[in-house]
Order: C-alpha cells, then structure tokens, then sequence
C-alpha cells in the first residue's frame, strides 16, 4: 500500500534526527526540542513493525544514551518500554485519525521522557519539573509534519 | 485486507513480543548497573562518541552556511566600522597586557620573596561549539577539538567573560565539556573582593548557581564577583565564574541562600577557550564518572 521497506530510507531517518538532536538551537528554543530520535522509531515501529522492533529500539537507546550522555540504559530502558506499547496497539493506532495519533504520541512521549527523568532523579539526583511535558507536546505537534515527510521520502526511495 | 498483514500481526503480537521486551528490559538494567558502577563501558561511549563525529560535524553545517551568507552581503561600511572598532578594542587590551606582564612578574619576585611557588601561566587553544545537549537536565556541550589536539580529561574550558565548565570526556576529534550549572558541577569560588572561600553547585538551571554552605554572618555583597580559587587542583586560580546576584537569610537559618549568575554566556557563546597547564605530564586522569567529586576533593 505504502512503499516498501528499506534499510537506506530507516539509516538517512535515524542521521537527520541525529542531527537534528544535537543541533544547537537559539536559547530561547533550546527547552522545547523535539524527541526527533524516538520519533522516527515510533514511525518505523509503526509502519514496519515486521522490520523494526526491539532490536531497532535498544540501537537508538545506546545511540541516545552517548548523544545526551546519560548513563547507558537508561534511553534503552524507556524506548523499549514505548516500543512494547506502540507494538501492542500498533493496529489500532495505524487506523487512528491523524490528530488521535498525535494524542497517542504525546502520552507516549510523556511517558517515555518521565522514565528518563526519573532514572536520572534515582541516578544523579537531577531535580526537574513537569517541564518535558513541553517537549512532549512539540513532539506531538510535529508528528504529523514528521509522518508526510518520512512517507514522501521513502516514496522517493522506494 | 490482505494475508500479508496479519502474517505480520502472528510476528510482532502475543507471548513472543513479551520475552522480548523482557529481554531488552533485563539487558538495560543491566547496563545502567553497569555503567554506573563501573567504568568499562567507557571506551564503547568513546568508539560510538567518535562514531558520531559526522553528525556533529552535519548539525553545524546550516548554520556555517547562513554565517558565510550573511557574510558575504555585508557591506563595506559596516566591515571597516567593525574593524575600527576591533582596533581600538585591541589598543585598550593591549595596554592592559603591558601592564598585566610587569606586574606579573613584580608578583612572582614577591612570592619568590616568600618562597612561595611561581604563579604558573597557562596555555589555551581555541575551540568552537558543534553540539548541544539534547536533554535541558543534562547540561553538556560539545566541542571540536578531541584527543588529537592533544584535549584530555579535566580540563578547563572559558569563554570571552568567564568560566563555562571542564572536559570530561574525550573522543578522537571530539570532546564533551560539562557546564558549570550541570547538577553534578561544583566550583571552588573566592570573592574576589575580599578573598573568601566557597563552592558554587550547579543546579540545572541555565541561568544561575547557588553558593553552597556560606554563613549568614559572611562578607559577601550583591554584585560581588567570584573567580575560580583554584584549589581543588581542577581549575585554573583567577578566573570570573560569576557574580552574586541575590541573597537571602532566612531568620533562624545558619546558612545564607546565595545565588550566583555565571558570567560566561553558558547557552550563547560559540567560540570557547580550551586552558592548558603548562605542565600537562603531571596531571593524573581523574575518575570520568564522578567529576564533581574530584573538584571538591582538598577543598575540604
């Protein structure tokens, strides 16, 4: 129906959300980056979860862990946990209307940044507020924006 | 509807999805344990930390190709009104340094005097930002010289007003520098004014540093500047860190709450200073996972 799948359109997904993490952004934009990284392994999780899975979600994990230089584990720990959810309802989500799945993305983002921010509270004793919940909703407005590219591009690529 | 799709639902769903993400969760506890009790995750950190030098060097790419753009539609006027101003900007500083090498060397007669040991000058490299940390409660950024220019672990790294934060971990051509204001970040600070020791802790927050365990009985000011006091062995003695900016004593409280705003531009300085010892051979690698420990270490 889609495209089929390949493993150059996943790899130039994963490079340009790389640098789109690391980026440095104007100050006053800096709180609100979106969770490139682990929105385009939502994307793939739920366009090819055949391809893209667990494995898939521990690389980005790792990869995420050095980027932002938390301890390894602790991204592993939150993307596979979402990765289990969107796997789990990836049918329905599939069939949800575009603005339902940005809902779904924002709890799922949410839930996945108040796992990292409470291993870091455990680990190193960071003290932050509910603010990653901006982040949460940047992520979820930018879910559509991000799905019509990544479709487009591995059309172009198929 | 088609077969295709639900051969894929008999793949991903059910019991085997959930041995998987058993797996994975076993495995991740496993590393954090690991990581954080042990250091011999660090050189996978540095081989994948190099691995990602490519995409660093792409994130700067837009905004060296808008600065180059800008540049070349500047005009005349507004360049040689730039240069002017630099000149006599050099001029002034100049005439500081002349001043600053003679009573440079009138201090070191005098600590010879007193058998001291010879303030030592330091080195620094410059160096440019290529990353930020993506997650506002670890604050790191990224900088493009590594170990092939010689950076190694420890090191302090400044901007054009003051202290910004210390290396702490060294890829091939890349290294990440800690920010005074990280949670785990403290700095041994005097009050320049008056010499009187204290340690600003990072908080996580960008903009300010709180003075940890200052009496509400001592001599210190709003507006009163802070430099590095060197000791701890980390940081280089003399440098600005930042200036009080707000106190308050609690009536009943033993300590003073001080807050202290940093006087390098943490979040917009692109061109950093790299200080090197000029004695590079003696100094030890400290532990990479707890830097905080190491610059209060012979504070106390």
């Amino acid at each position: 129906m889609l495209s089929r799948f390949s493993w150059l359109t996943v790899f130039i997904c994963f490079l340009v959300a790389a640098v789109l993490e690391v980026m440095i952004l104007p100050a006053p934009l800096q709180p609100y980056r979106p969770e490139w990284l682990a929105l385009v392994l939502i994307y793939w999780l739920l366009r090819h979860p055949e391809k893209v899975g667990m494995t898939c979600a521990v690389a980005f994990g790792l990869i995420m862990d050095v980027i932002s230089g938390s301890a390894f584990g602790v991204h592993v720990l939150a993307y596979v946990i979402t990765s289990y959810l969107i796997l789990n309802m990836h049918h329905r989500l599939k069939m949800f209307p575009i603005i339902q799945q940005s809902v779904v993305i924002f709890i799922l983002v949410a839930t996945q940044l108040m796992m990292i921010s409470l291993l870091g509270k455990m680990l190193v004793g960071t003290s932050s507020d509910l603010s990653y919940l901006w982040i949460a909703l940047t992520s979820a407005v930018l879910w559509p924006l991000m799905l019509i590219c990544i479709d487009r591009l591995s059309f172009a690529l198929r | 509807m088609n077969i295709g799709s639900s051969d894929k639902a008999l793949f991903v769903q059910g019991p085997y999805l959930l041995y998987r993400l058993i797996l994975a969760v076993i495995l991740s506890v496993l590393l954090l344990f690991v990581d954080t009790s042990f250091s011999v995750l660090d050189p996978v950190r540095r081989v994948v930390g190099s691995a990602l030098t490519p995409v660093y060097w792409l994130s700067a790419v837009p905004e060296n190709i808008a600065e180059g753009t800008s540049n070349l539609f500047r005009s005349r006027d507004s360049l040689e009104e730039e240069l002017d101003k630099m000149q006599s900007q050099m001029l002034v500083l100049e005439r500081k340094a002349q001043k600053l090498a003679s009573v440079t060397a009138e201090l070191n007669r005098l600590r010879e005097l007193l058998n001291a040991s010879r303030l030592l000058d330091e080195g620094v490299v410059v160096t440019e930002l290529i990353g930020a940390s993506p997650d506002p409660d670890n604050q790191y950024i990224q900088i493009n010289k590594g170990l092939k220019d010689g950076v190694y672990l420890g090191q302090a790294v400044l901007d054009a007003h003051g202290l910004m934060g210390q290396v702490i971990e060294v890829n091939d051509f890349s290294s990440r520098v800690l920010l005074i204001s990280d949670i785990r970040h403290a700095v041994p600070v005097q009050i320049n004014r008056n010499g009187l020791r204290a340690i600003a802790y990072g908080i996580g927050a960008i903009n300010y540093l709180v003075l940890g365990s200052v009496p509400a009985t001592y001599d210190i000011k709003e507006g009163d500047l802070l430099v590095s006091s060197g000791l701890g062995g980390r940081f280089p003695e003399g440098y600005p860190v930042g200036r009080v900016s707000e106190i308050s004593i609690e009536p009943g409280e033993s300590y003073a709450h001080v807050k202290v705003v940093p006087e390098a531009q943490l979040n917009r300085s692109k061109l950093l200073l790299i200080v090197f010892k000029n004695e590079p051979a003696k100094m030890q690698e400290p532990k990479l996972s707890d830097p905080q420990s190491a610059v209060i270490k012979g504070d106390k």
